[in-house]
């Protein structure tokens, strides 16, 4: 059960450290600092006291069985570590230790897989940073920082950068869930986390960072039946085939292009760039439904930056429909004579409170429109933070995805920080907001094939 | 690794189902001129030979062939094969009806170390490598897997004459050969597609081992 090492009610540190510098202080600290308030042991034959909590000499000596040892000792003392673990009955392991197959050592890592499968241990690693639930306030990694509590989990292959991504979305304000660096996958691997997210309640929305992908057909068929949006982003995009191949299907077939119809199937969203992948994943978590179909509408207060999103939402197959005879009369009421009742609107420049609750309202209401996009060019006359009160004030009670894109520089910051408590998904960049659109539309097609 | 010839490639389509073209292979110069009439002209002569890939490159292809060039065109052929590849083995020479144009589709196997069996379907021909334009599922496939890959690739609409039914069936049957035998790679390529129907017409299975 995957539920035991992702929510153990205790916990062991097995190569915890006083030492600052050891992966065996840092977890600890981040497990105390982060504010777990269930069990937690030290356990290191070579110290007394870590960071003022009394230390076992071995997981045999624990006063309790605890569900999750996490492991940091070296390489070579895992399989003793992990034995014991084993022998009182500790039900999953994270072995952060690296010096496994990432090195070329797949012996060492296939007898630690085994022994942990002799114990029916489930186990994350070896060689990953570790996991985070927000929701049971526990930072189990060496990531130095707690994200806000959200409803996005994030699976990741190890690695440096994986780490600096968690950072980086925890930097972003993005509510996570449960981050997991898989490491080198000798047991759980993606599969087994989508199965747990999949039935996990506080996940709403996957995210996934994806180096390889070991057991293909089992990825496809356990990710094809989630019924959560899933991202992702696959590195290694090389789309050359074999050149030795025996047949044109052979050199036609690069890796990437396996991935693009696997991911397909399996009904993944593949996001192309990290900004994409990030991007879209906040319109996801945010949106209360996925739009009903494809139509969008867009509205700004300045021409360029509409236009700039239509040809983007034209590139990407997104339809923006005409406006419906009574969406047209009842915007000529509000709309200044110089500007012309279509989709996208322009207001020829009015960014007042009025103007935009009054367009917003009408346009959502118009059948033809599934989703909107609220464009603000931020001009100096007026306060960005009211264009942005009309939205949040417009869009109440109506459960089409509503994403803005507010343009401007430090000036803008309250608007947005009134969008984003608003749970309104907002991007620096009108493309920026189309792309993450379009994946809310990739979204429905793919639960419509369901 | 084991490399069937074109003949014995759609022997094994037809085993699923796909249709091929109505041919035999000659093993002398009489035996094609009857194989030929039992066919009917004009027809379509080609080195059989799992060692030669590319036949049409290596001169052993022959088109519209008449009943008085028969002789003529065994002779060319063989001996082309034997100028480009003097190792190689010769069966014979393939004698294959000639099949109307049509819309050139390409649709294979491949073997992938992770995923297992994928099919590929994509704008076929000569060409088929400089066009690129071609998609992959994982086996098996679903219908749906099958409609969605004639609607992804870049020149779909090229397909809008064809019968685009027999396109998804023939995927499924090749995705269905591809879950039962121990194919390493395979080529069908062209397939031609027309109104009605569609056809192989020229194919190269490769197997394990």
């Amino acid at each position: 059960m995957l539920s035991n090492v992702l929510e153990p009610d205790s916990i062991a540190v097995i190569g915890a450290s006083s030492n600052r510098e050891k992966w065996g202080y840092r977890i600890l600290d981040n497990i105390i600092s982060g504010g777990y308030l269930r069990e937690v042991y030290p356990v290191n034959p070579n110290e007394d006291e870590v960071l003022g909590m009394r230390c076992y000499p071995s997981v045999l000596d624990l006063p309790h069985r605890v569900d999750l040892g996490i492991i940091a000792v070296p390489a070579g003392s895992v399989p003793t570590v992990l034995e014991e673990c084993g022998r009182i009955g500790v039900r999953g392991v994270v072995i952060v230790s690296a010096g496994f197959s990432e090195v070329g050592n797949s012996e060492l890592e296939n007898r630690v897989r085994d022994i942990a499968r002799d114990y029916k241990m489930r186990m994350i690693g070896p060689n990953t940073f570790g996991f985070i639930n927000t929701h049971l306030h526990l930072n189990a990694s060496i990531i130095p920082q707690m994200p806000e509590k959200g409803g996005i989990s994030f699976v990741t292959q190890s690695g440096t950068f994986g780490l600096a991504l968690v950072d980086w979305a925890a930097s972003q304000q993005m509510g996570l869930h449960l981050v997991v660096g898989v490491g080198n996958k000798a047991d759980v691997d993606d599969s087994d986390i989508l199965a747990y997210l999949s039935a996990d309640r506080h996940t709403k929305t996957i995210m996934m960072y994806i180096e390889g992908i070991e057991r293909g057909r089992r990825f496809i068929d356990v990710a094809s039946r989630i019924r959560k949006p899933v991202l992702a982003l696959k590195a290694g995009r090389s789309r050359a085939g074999s050149k030795a191949a025996l047949s044109h299907t052979g050199s036609l077939a690069g890796t990437d292009r396996i991935y693009d119809g696997a991911f397909k199937q399996a009904g993944v969203i593949r996001a192309g760039t990290l900004e994409e992948l990030f991007d879209s994943a906040l319109a996801l978590a945010l949106s209360i439904s996925p739009p009903a179909g494809s139509g969008i509408g867009i509205i700004s207060n300045g021409g360029g930056a509409s236009i700039l999103a239509a040809d983007l939402c034209e590139d990407l197959g997104l339809h923006l429909p005409d406006l419906s005879d009574d969406t047209v009369r009842m915007l000529k009421d509000v709309l200044p004579v110089i500007a012309t009742p279509a989709n996208p609107l322009d207001t020829a420049g009015d960014g007042s409170y009025e103007m935009f609750k009054d367009v917003t309202e009408i346009i959502l209401s118009d059948r033809s429109i599934n989703a909107l996009l609220v464009i603000y060019v931020h001009a100096e006359m007026v306060d960005p933070c009211l264009p942005a009160e009309a939205v949040i004030d417009a869009r109440r009670g109506c459960d089409k995805p509503v994403i803005t894109s507010w343009i401007g520089g430090k000036s803008i910051g309250a608007a947005v920080k009134r969008l984003e408590e608003n749970r309104i998904p907002n991007y620096p960049l009108p493309e920026r907001a189309v792309v993450a659109l379009n994946n809310l539309v990739r979204y429905k097609r793919i639960l419509q094939k369901r | 690794m084991k490399i069937l010839t074109e003949h014995e490639s759609k022997k094994l389509l037809a085993k699923y189902g796909i249709p091929v073209t109505r041919e035999a292979v000659a093993r002398s110069r009489e035996d094609a001129l009857s194989l030929a009439c039992e066919i009917g002209f004009p027809v379509a002569m080609k080195i059989s030979s799992p060692d030669i890939a590319h036949k049409n490159a290596a001169g052993c292809v022959l088109l519209d062939v008449g009943k008085q060039d028969v002789d003529a065109s065994f002779e060319t052929i063989v001996a082309n094969a034997k100028k480009h590849a003097p190792d190689a083995r010769i069966d014979g020479v393939l004698v294959q009806e000639m099949v109307p144009r049509g819309t050139e589709i390409v649709i294979g196997i491949k073997c992938d170390s992770q995923f297992g069996h994928a099919v590929m379907f994509g704008l076929g021909g000569v060409f088929v490598e400089v066009l690129d334009d071609v998609t992959f599922r994982i086996v098996p496939l679903t219908k749906l897997d099958a409609i969605e890959m004639t609607e992804e690739i870049k020149g779909r609409s090229i397909l809008a004459g064809c019968d685009v039914g027999a396109i998804v069936s023939t995927i499924l049957k090749v995705s269905e050969m591809a879950a039962k035998e121990m194919i390493f790679e395979l080529d069908i390529n062209p397939l031609i597609a027309c109104e009605m129907g569609v056809v192989a017409v020229d194919a190269r299975a490769i197997f394990k081992g």
